[in-house]
Protein backbone atom coordinates (compact mmCIF):
# COMPACT_ATOMS: atom_id res chain seq x y z
CA UNK A 1 0.00 0.00 0.00
CA UNK A 2 1.21 3.15 -0.84
CA UNK A 3 0.95 5.59 1.94
CA UNK A 4 1.17 9.07 0.20
CA UNK A 5 -1.80 8.27 -1.89
CA UNK A 6 -4.57 9.82 0.04
CA UNK A 7 -5.76 6.78 0.25
CA UNK A 8 -7.64 5.12 3.57
CA UNK A 9 -8.62 1.96 4.80
CA UNK A 10 -12.07 2.34 6.14
CA UNK A 11 -14.04 1.25 9.21
CA UNK A 12 -16.39 -1.52 10.54
CA UNK A 13 -19.42 -0.20 8.55
CA UNK A 14 -17.55 -0.05 4.97
CA UNK A 15 -16.77 -4.16 6.23
CA UNK A 16 -19.95 -5.44 5.10
CA UNK A 17 -19.70 -4.33 1.78
CA UNK A 18 -16.10 -6.63 1.98
CA UNK A 19 -17.72 -9.87 2.34
CA UNK A 20 -19.95 -8.91 -0.63
CA UNK A 21 -19.50 -11.58 -3.98
CA UNK A 22 -20.06 -9.31 -6.43
CA UNK A 23 -20.53 -8.88 -10.45
CA UNK A 24 -19.24 -11.85 -12.24
CA UNK A 25 -15.52 -10.38 -11.83
CA UNK A 26 -15.47 -8.45 -8.34
CA UNK A 27 -14.29 -11.89 -7.29
CA UNK A 28 -11.36 -12.32 -9.73
CA UNK A 29 -10.04 -8.63 -9.86
CA UNK A 30 -10.62 -6.93 -6.46
CA UNK A 31 -9.34 -7.47 -3.19
CA UNK A 32 -12.15 -7.59 -0.83
CA UNK A 33 -9.89 -6.78 2.02
CA UNK A 34 -8.69 -3.56 0.96
CA UNK A 35 -11.26 -0.96 0.68
CA UNK A 36 -10.42 2.44 -0.81
CA UNK A 37 -11.57 6.28 -0.64
CA UNK A 38 -10.33 8.48 -2.44
CA UNK A 39 -11.43 12.26 -3.43
CA UNK A 40 -10.39 13.82 -6.64
CA UNK A 41 -11.08 15.35 -10.24
CA UNK A 42 -12.57 12.90 -12.92
CA UNK A 43 -10.49 13.00 -15.78
CA UNK A 44 -12.05 10.44 -18.24
CA UNK A 45 -15.19 8.23 -18.06
CA UNK A 46 -15.56 4.69 -20.36
CA UNK A 47 -19.42 4.14 -20.22
CA UNK A 48 -18.78 0.62 -21.42
CA UNK A 49 -19.19 -2.82 -21.18
CA UNK A 50 -18.58 -5.43 -19.47
CA UNK A 51 -18.20 -2.67 -16.37
CA UNK A 52 -18.04 1.21 -16.72
CA UNK A 53 -14.52 2.70 -15.57
CA UNK A 54 -14.21 6.34 -14.73
CA UNK A 55 -10.81 7.98 -14.19
CA UNK A 56 -10.14 10.44 -10.82
CA UNK A 57 -7.01 12.67 -10.23
CA UNK A 58 -6.19 12.14 -6.65
CA UNK A 59 -3.67 14.40 -4.91
CA UNK A 60 -1.56 12.93 -2.75
CA UNK A 61 -0.07 14.33 0.41
CA UNK A 62 3.15 15.63 -1.42
CA UNK A 63 1.64 17.29 -3.93
CA UNK A 64 1.88 14.74 -6.93
CA UNK A 65 -1.43 13.39 -8.25
CA UNK A 66 -2.31 9.89 -9.17
CA UNK A 67 -4.86 8.75 -11.55
CA UNK A 68 -6.85 5.66 -10.10
CA UNK A 69 -9.53 3.66 -12.27
CA UNK A 70 -13.12 2.67 -11.03
CA UNK A 71 -14.42 -0.30 -12.02
CA UNK A 72 -18.54 0.10 -11.88
CA UNK A 73 -21.53 -1.88 -13.10
CA UNK A 74 -22.66 -2.46 -16.61
CA UNK A 75 -24.00 0.59 -18.49
CA UNK A 76 -27.03 -1.58 -19.30
CA UNK A 77 -27.61 -2.40 -15.20
CA UNK A 78 -26.82 1.75 -14.43
CA UNK A 79 -29.32 2.76 -16.49
CA UNK A 80 -31.98 0.79 -15.59
CA UNK A 81 -31.31 2.06 -12.26
CA UNK A 82 -31.46 5.33 -13.57
CA UNK A 83 -27.92 6.17 -13.74
CA UNK A 84 -26.69 7.48 -17.30
CA UNK A 85 -23.67 8.96 -17.88
CA UNK A 86 -24.63 12.26 -17.73
CA UNK A 87 -24.32 11.76 -13.65
CA UNK A 88 -20.31 11.34 -13.88
CA UNK A 89 -18.61 14.19 -16.37
CA UNK A 90 -15.00 14.89 -16.38
CA UNK A 91 -13.80 17.79 -14.30
CA UNK A 92 -16.56 16.89 -11.76
CA UNK A 93 -14.74 16.42 -8.20
CA UNK A 94 -15.95 13.13 -6.38
CA UNK A 95 -15.19 10.81 -3.67
CA UNK A 96 -15.39 7.33 -4.62
CA UNK A 97 -15.29 4.30 -2.73
CA UNK A 98 -14.79 1.00 -3.59
CA UNK A 99 -12.09 -2.16 -3.05
CA UNK A 100 -8.53 -2.22 -4.93
CA UNK A 101 -7.64 -4.51 -7.84
CA UNK A 102 -5.70 -7.56 -6.90
CA UNK A 103 -2.56 -6.60 -8.50
CA UNK A 104 -1.97 -3.93 -6.63
CA UNK A 105 -2.07 -1.34 -9.11
CA UNK A 106 -3.94 1.84 -8.61
CA UNK A 107 -7.31 0.53 -9.87
CA UNK A 108 -10.43 -0.55 -7.94
CA UNK A 109 -14.09 -0.98 -7.92
CA UNK A 110 -16.25 1.92 -7.64
CA UNK A 111 -19.06 1.01 -5.82
CA UNK A 112 -20.19 4.26 -4.58
CA UNK A 113 -19.62 8.18 -5.73
CA UNK A 114 -20.37 11.61 -3.89
CA UNK A 115 -20.32 14.43 -5.08
CA UNK A 116 -19.57 17.53 -3.59
CA UNK A 117 -23.60 18.65 -2.76
CA UNK A 118 -23.34 15.51 -0.30
CA UNK A 119 -25.11 13.54 -2.70
CA UNK A 120 -23.92 9.88 -4.09
CA UNK A 121 -25.16 7.59 -6.64
CA UNK A 122 -24.16 3.73 -6.04
CA UNK A 123 -22.23 2.83 -9.36
CA UNK A 124 -21.24 -0.50 -8.48
CA UNK A 125 -23.36 -3.88 -10.11
CA UNK A 126 -26.83 -4.93 -8.58
CA UNK A 127 -24.92 -7.24 -6.52
CA UNK A 128 -22.93 -5.10 -4.21
CA UNK A 129 -26.34 -2.58 -4.40
CA UNK A 130 -28.00 -5.66 -2.07
CA UNK A 131 -25.29 -5.44 0.14
CA UNK A 132 -25.46 -2.18 0.79
CA UNK A 133 -29.28 -2.20 1.37
CA UNK A 134 -28.98 -4.90 3.40
CA UNK A 135 -26.48 -3.15 5.66
CA UNK A 136 -26.11 0.44 5.20
CA UNK B 1 -52.10 -32.28 -33.19
CA UNK B 2 -55.45 -33.02 -34.33
CA UNK B 3 -57.92 -30.54 -31.82
CA UNK B 4 -59.49 -33.57 -30.18
CA UNK B 5 -56.58 -35.00 -29.31
CA UNK B 6 -55.23 -31.39 -28.07
CA UNK B 7 -58.71 -30.80 -26.27
CA UNK B 8 -57.41 -33.38 -24.62
CA UNK B 9 -53.91 -33.31 -23.70
CA UNK B 10 -54.91 -29.49 -22.57
CA UNK B 11 -57.19 -31.67 -19.70
CA UNK B 12 -54.56 -33.90 -18.76
CA UNK B 13 -51.82 -30.83 -18.60
CA UNK B 14 -54.17 -29.15 -16.17
CA UNK B 15 -53.10 -31.60 -13.59
CA UNK B 16 -50.09 -31.43 -11.35
CA UNK B 17 -47.16 -31.75 -13.54
CA UNK B 18 -44.86 -34.57 -12.02
CA UNK B 19 -41.54 -35.07 -13.84
CA UNK B 20 -39.74 -38.05 -12.19
CA UNK B 21 -37.94 -36.45 -9.19
CA UNK B 22 -39.48 -33.36 -9.05
CA UNK B 23 -39.52 -31.96 -5.89
CA UNK B 24 -40.97 -28.29 -6.80
CA UNK B 25 -44.62 -27.91 -7.84
CA UNK B 26 -45.56 -26.25 -10.61
CA UNK B 27 -49.63 -27.14 -10.29
CA UNK B 28 -51.75 -25.97 -12.94
CA UNK B 29 -50.60 -25.88 -16.78
CA UNK B 30 -53.37 -24.44 -18.51
CA UNK B 31 -52.95 -20.55 -18.91
CA UNK B 32 -55.05 -17.91 -17.83
CA UNK B 33 -57.83 -17.05 -19.90
CA UNK B 34 -56.67 -13.67 -20.32
CA UNK B 35 -53.44 -15.01 -21.79
CA UNK B 36 -52.56 -14.11 -25.46
CA UNK B 37 -52.45 -16.50 -28.12
CA UNK B 38 -50.75 -17.09 -31.21
CA UNK B 39 -52.52 -17.70 -34.45
CA UNK B 40 -51.47 -21.78 -33.75
CA UNK B 41 -53.47 -21.48 -30.35
CA UNK B 42 -50.66 -21.62 -28.51
CA UNK B 43 -49.53 -19.35 -25.23
CA UNK B 44 -47.74 -16.09 -26.68
CA UNK B 45 -44.54 -16.00 -24.82
CA UNK B 46 -42.87 -13.31 -26.70
CA UNK B 47 -41.80 -10.23 -24.50
CA UNK B 48 -39.53 -8.77 -22.57
CA UNK B 49 -39.23 -10.26 -18.95
CA UNK B 50 -37.03 -10.41 -15.34
CA UNK B 51 -34.42 -13.02 -14.92
CA UNK B 52 -36.11 -16.63 -13.46
CA UNK B 53 -36.19 -15.21 -9.42
CA UNK B 54 -36.76 -17.73 -7.55
CA UNK B 55 -39.79 -17.99 -5.00
CA UNK B 56 -38.25 -17.66 -1.66
CA UNK B 57 -35.59 -19.98 -0.26
CA UNK B 58 -31.83 -19.53 -0.75
CA UNK B 59 -30.67 -16.81 -2.02
CA UNK B 60 -27.49 -15.54 -3.87
CA UNK B 61 -25.27 -13.06 -1.92
CA UNK B 62 -25.07 -11.76 -5.90
CA UNK B 63 -28.07 -10.53 -8.33
CA UNK B 64 -27.78 -13.97 -10.07
CA UNK B 65 -30.55 -16.33 -9.27
CA UNK B 66 -29.17 -19.80 -7.69
CA UNK B 67 -30.63 -23.12 -7.12
CA UNK B 68 -32.26 -23.80 -3.84
CA UNK B 69 -30.02 -26.86 -1.66
CA UNK B 70 -33.31 -28.18 -0.71
CA UNK B 71 -34.22 -29.20 -4.01
CA UNK B 72 -31.21 -31.01 -4.78
CA UNK B 73 -31.78 -34.84 -4.72
CA UNK B 74 -28.97 -37.14 -2.89
CA UNK B 75 -25.41 -36.83 -4.46
CA UNK B 76 -24.23 -39.99 -6.48
CA UNK B 77 -21.50 -41.61 -4.43
CA UNK B 78 -18.45 -41.91 -6.79
CA UNK B 79 -20.20 -39.42 -8.89
CA UNK B 80 -18.30 -36.75 -10.67
CA UNK B 81 -17.47 -33.52 -8.16
CA UNK B 82 -20.92 -31.17 -8.00
CA UNK B 83 -18.65 -28.94 -5.17
CA UNK B 84 -15.74 -27.76 -6.34
CA UNK B 85 -13.61 -24.94 -4.47
CA UNK B 86 -11.18 -22.40 -6.09
CA UNK B 87 -7.85 -23.40 -6.98
CA UNK B 88 -6.49 -19.98 -6.98
CA UNK B 89 -6.43 -19.89 -11.07
CA UNK B 90 -9.03 -17.58 -12.39
CA UNK B 91 -9.18 -19.39 -15.39
CA UNK B 92 -11.03 -22.32 -13.59
CA UNK B 93 -12.68 -19.99 -10.96
CA UNK B 94 -14.42 -17.87 -12.72
CA UNK B 95 -13.86 -17.80 -16.49
CA UNK B 96 -16.76 -15.06 -17.27
CA UNK B 97 -13.75 -12.70 -16.33
CA UNK B 98 -12.10 -13.81 -19.63
CA UNK B 99 -15.62 -13.64 -21.15
CA UNK B 100 -16.05 -17.30 -20.80
CA UNK B 101 -19.82 -17.99 -21.63
CA UNK B 102 -21.51 -18.15 -18.72
CA UNK B 103 -23.59 -20.99 -20.58
CA UNK B 104 -26.65 -22.90 -19.43
CA UNK B 105 -28.32 -22.84 -16.88
CA UNK B 106 -26.07 -20.53 -15.08
CA UNK B 107 -26.40 -17.32 -17.81
CA UNK B 108 -30.27 -18.26 -17.89
CA UNK B 109 -30.03 -17.25 -14.41
CA UNK B 110 -28.30 -14.08 -14.39
CA UNK B 111 -29.27 -10.63 -13.53
CA UNK B 112 -30.45 -9.51 -16.99
CA UNK B 113 -33.57 -8.68 -18.89
CA UNK B 114 -34.53 -11.84 -21.40
CA UNK B 115 -36.40 -11.13 -24.45
CA UNK B 116 -38.79 -14.12 -25.74
CA UNK B 117 -39.83 -14.55 -29.80
CA UNK B 118 -41.72 -16.95 -30.86
CA UNK B 119 -43.15 -18.58 -34.16
CA UNK B 120 -44.61 -21.27 -34.89
CA UNK B 121 -41.60 -23.10 -35.36
CA UNK B 122 -39.16 -21.42 -32.71
CA UNK B 123 -38.75 -19.95 -29.46
CA UNK B 124 -35.97 -17.60 -29.29
CA UNK B 125 -34.39 -16.41 -26.06
CA UNK B 126 -32.23 -13.65 -26.00
CA UNK B 127 -30.42 -12.97 -22.61
CA UNK B 128 -28.80 -9.48 -22.04
CA UNK B 129 -26.13 -10.94 -20.47
CA UNK B 130 -23.74 -11.66 -22.92
CA UNK B 131 -26.35 -11.86 -25.25
CA UNK B 132 -26.76 -15.16 -24.59
CA UNK B 133 -29.25 -16.26 -27.37
CA UNK B 134 -31.27 -19.50 -27.37
CA UNK B 135 -32.80 -21.03 -30.77
CA UNK B 136 -35.26 -23.57 -29.07
CA UNK B 137 -36.58 -25.45 -32.41
CA UNK B 138 -40.42 -25.97 -31.81
CA UNK B 139 -40.74 -28.09 -35.01
CA UNK B 140 -40.37 -32.30 -33.58
CA UNK B 141 -36.84 -32.28 -34.78
CA UNK B 142 -34.59 -34.65 -32.51
CA UNK B 143 -31.69 -33.50 -30.85
CA UNK B 144 -28.36 -33.25 -32.94
CA UNK B 145 -26.00 -36.53 -32.67
CA UNK B 146 -22.53 -36.69 -32.68
CA UNK B 147 -21.83 -33.03 -31.98
CA UNK B 148 -18.96 -31.74 -29.58
CA UNK B 149 -20.46 -30.83 -26.08
CA UNK B 150 -21.27 -26.96 -25.86
CA UNK B 151 -21.53 -24.63 -23.04
CA UNK B 152 -25.59 -24.32 -23.69
CA UNK B 153 -26.26 -27.46 -25.04
CA UNK B 154 -28.71 -28.46 -27.78
CA UNK B 155 -32.48 -27.72 -26.97
CA UNK B 156 -35.68 -28.66 -28.61
CA UNK B 157 -38.93 -27.53 -27.46
CA UNK B 158 -42.50 -29.15 -27.42
CA UNK B 159 -45.81 -28.56 -26.16
CA UNK B 160 -47.64 -29.74 -23.75
CA UNK B 161 -51.40 -28.26 -23.57
CA UNK B 162 -50.54 -24.45 -22.23
CA UNK B 163 -46.66 -25.47 -21.29
CA UNK B 164 -43.81 -25.22 -23.20
CA UNK B 165 -41.14 -28.01 -22.63
CA UNK B 166 -37.64 -27.70 -23.77
CA UNK B 167 -35.18 -30.42 -23.62
CA UNK B 168 -31.54 -29.77 -23.60
CA UNK B 169 -28.75 -32.15 -23.97
CA UNK B 170 -24.76 -32.10 -25.23
CA UNK B 171 -23.30 -29.81 -22.25
CA UNK B 172 -19.89 -29.48 -21.51
CA UNK B 173 -18.77 -29.57 -17.92
CA UNK B 174 -19.91 -25.96 -16.39
CA UNK B 175 -20.86 -24.19 -13.75
CA UNK B 176 -24.10 -24.60 -12.89
CA UNK B 177 -24.68 -21.23 -10.98
CA UNK B 178 -23.69 -18.66 -9.16
CA UNK B 179 -23.38 -20.69 -5.61
CA UNK B 180 -19.35 -19.98 -5.33
CA UNK B 181 -20.19 -15.51 -5.03
CA UNK B 182 -21.93 -17.02 -1.37
CA UNK B 183 -19.72 -19.34 -0.65
CA UNK B 184 -16.22 -19.57 -2.58
CA UNK B 185 -15.66 -23.17 -1.58
CA UNK B 186 -18.60 -24.34 -3.27
CA UNK B 187 -18.51 -23.72 -7.03
CA UNK B 188 -21.11 -26.07 -8.35
CA UNK B 189 -20.36 -27.58 -11.13
CA UNK B 190 -22.60 -30.13 -13.40
CA UNK B 191 -21.20 -32.74 -16.08
CA UNK B 192 -21.15 -33.64 -19.12
CA UNK B 193 -24.24 -35.99 -18.54
CA UNK B 194 -26.41 -32.69 -17.83
CA UNK B 195 -30.15 -32.95 -19.25
CA UNK B 196 -32.23 -30.11 -18.32
CA UNK B 197 -36.04 -29.61 -19.02
CA UNK B 198 -37.68 -26.49 -18.71
CA UNK B 199 -41.67 -26.37 -18.00
CA UNK B 200 -42.57 -22.77 -19.40
CA UNK B 201 -46.11 -21.66 -18.69
CA UNK B 202 -48.63 -18.73 -17.91
CA UNK B 203 -48.88 -18.55 -14.03
CA UNK B 204 -50.99 -15.64 -14.49
CA UNK B 205 -51.40 -11.99 -16.72
CA UNK B 206 -47.85 -11.35 -15.81
CA UNK B 207 -46.14 -13.98 -14.67
CA UNK B 208 -44.48 -17.46 -16.32
CA UNK B 209 -44.16 -20.09 -14.15
CA UNK B 210 -40.39 -21.50 -14.74
CA UNK B 211 -40.06 -25.02 -13.66
CA UNK B 212 -36.24 -26.68 -14.21
CA UNK B 213 -35.40 -29.82 -13.88
CA UNK B 214 -31.85 -31.16 -13.40
CA UNK B 215 -30.84 -34.62 -14.53
CA UNK B 216 -27.35 -35.23 -14.32
CA UNK B 217 -26.65 -39.17 -13.59
CA UNK B 218 -23.07 -38.27 -13.58
CA UNK B 219 -23.51 -36.61 -9.81
CA UNK B 220 -27.21 -36.89 -8.05
CA UNK B 221 -29.12 -40.38 -7.95
CA UNK B 222 -32.12 -38.90 -9.37
CA UNK B 223 -32.86 -35.85 -11.49
CA UNK B 224 -34.55 -33.02 -9.87
CA UNK B 225 -36.43 -29.61 -9.99
CA UNK B 226 -36.81 -26.05 -9.09
CA UNK B 227 -40.30 -23.61 -9.40
CA UNK B 228 -38.80 -20.44 -10.38
CA UNK B 229 -41.07 -17.22 -11.46
CA UNK B 230 -40.39 -14.71 -14.33
CA UNK B 231 -41.91 -11.67 -14.77
CA UNK B 232 -43.25 -9.84 -17.31
CA UNK B 233 -41.88 -6.41 -17.87
CA UNK B 234 -43.70 -4.89 -21.13
CA UNK B 235 -42.10 -1.33 -19.66
CA UNK B 236 -39.02 -2.39 -20.59
CA UNK B 237 -40.35 -3.13 -24.38
CA UNK B 238 -39.68 0.31 -25.71
CA UNK B 239 -35.95 0.18 -24.00
CA UNK B 240 -35.31 -3.42 -25.48
CA UNK B 241 -32.42 -4.85 -24.69
CA UNK B 242 -28.93 -2.96 -24.69
CA UNK B 243 -25.78 -4.29 -25.97
CA UNK B 244 -23.28 -6.26 -23.97
CA UNK B 245 -19.91 -6.91 -25.36
CA UNK B 246 -17.96 -8.75 -22.84
CA UNK B 247 -14.65 -8.19 -24.53
CA UNK B 248 -15.35 -4.39 -24.93
CA UNK B 249 -13.40 -2.94 -21.75
CA UNK B 250 -12.57 -5.74 -20.00
CA UNK B 251 -9.91 -3.97 -17.86
CA UNK B 252 -8.89 -6.23 -15.26
CA UNK B 253 -9.33 -10.07 -16.25
CA UNK B 254 -7.68 -12.49 -13.46
CA UNK B 255 -7.15 -9.54 -11.27
CA UNK B 256 -4.33 -8.29 -13.93
CA UNK B 257 -5.71 -4.51 -14.84
CA UNK B 258 -4.23 -3.44 -18.07
CA UNK B 259 -3.60 0.04 -19.08
CA UNK B 260 -5.22 2.61 -18.47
Amino acid sequence: MKGLFCFALLAAGFEALASARAHHSFYAEFDSNKPVKVTGVVTKVEWQNPHIWFYVDVRNADGSVTNWGFSGGSPNQLMRRGITKKVIQPGMTIMVQGFRAKDGSNNASGGKVTFTDGKSVFTASAEDKVQSEDKP
Amino acid sequence: MKPVFLIAFSLVMSLPLHLSGQSSGATKASAPTAVKRTPEGKPEFSGIYEWPKSLGGEQCKCSATIFDRKFFASLKPGGEPFYEPPTGDPHHDEPRDFCMPAGFPSGMLSAYPIQMFQSKDYLVMVHEFQRMTRIIPLDGRKHHEDIEPTYYGDPIGHWEGDTLVIETTNFKRWTLDDNFYSNPKESRMHSDALRTVEHIRWKDKDKLSYLLTIDDPKIFTKPWSQEFQIKARPDWEATGLLEYVCQENNRCPGGKCQGQ
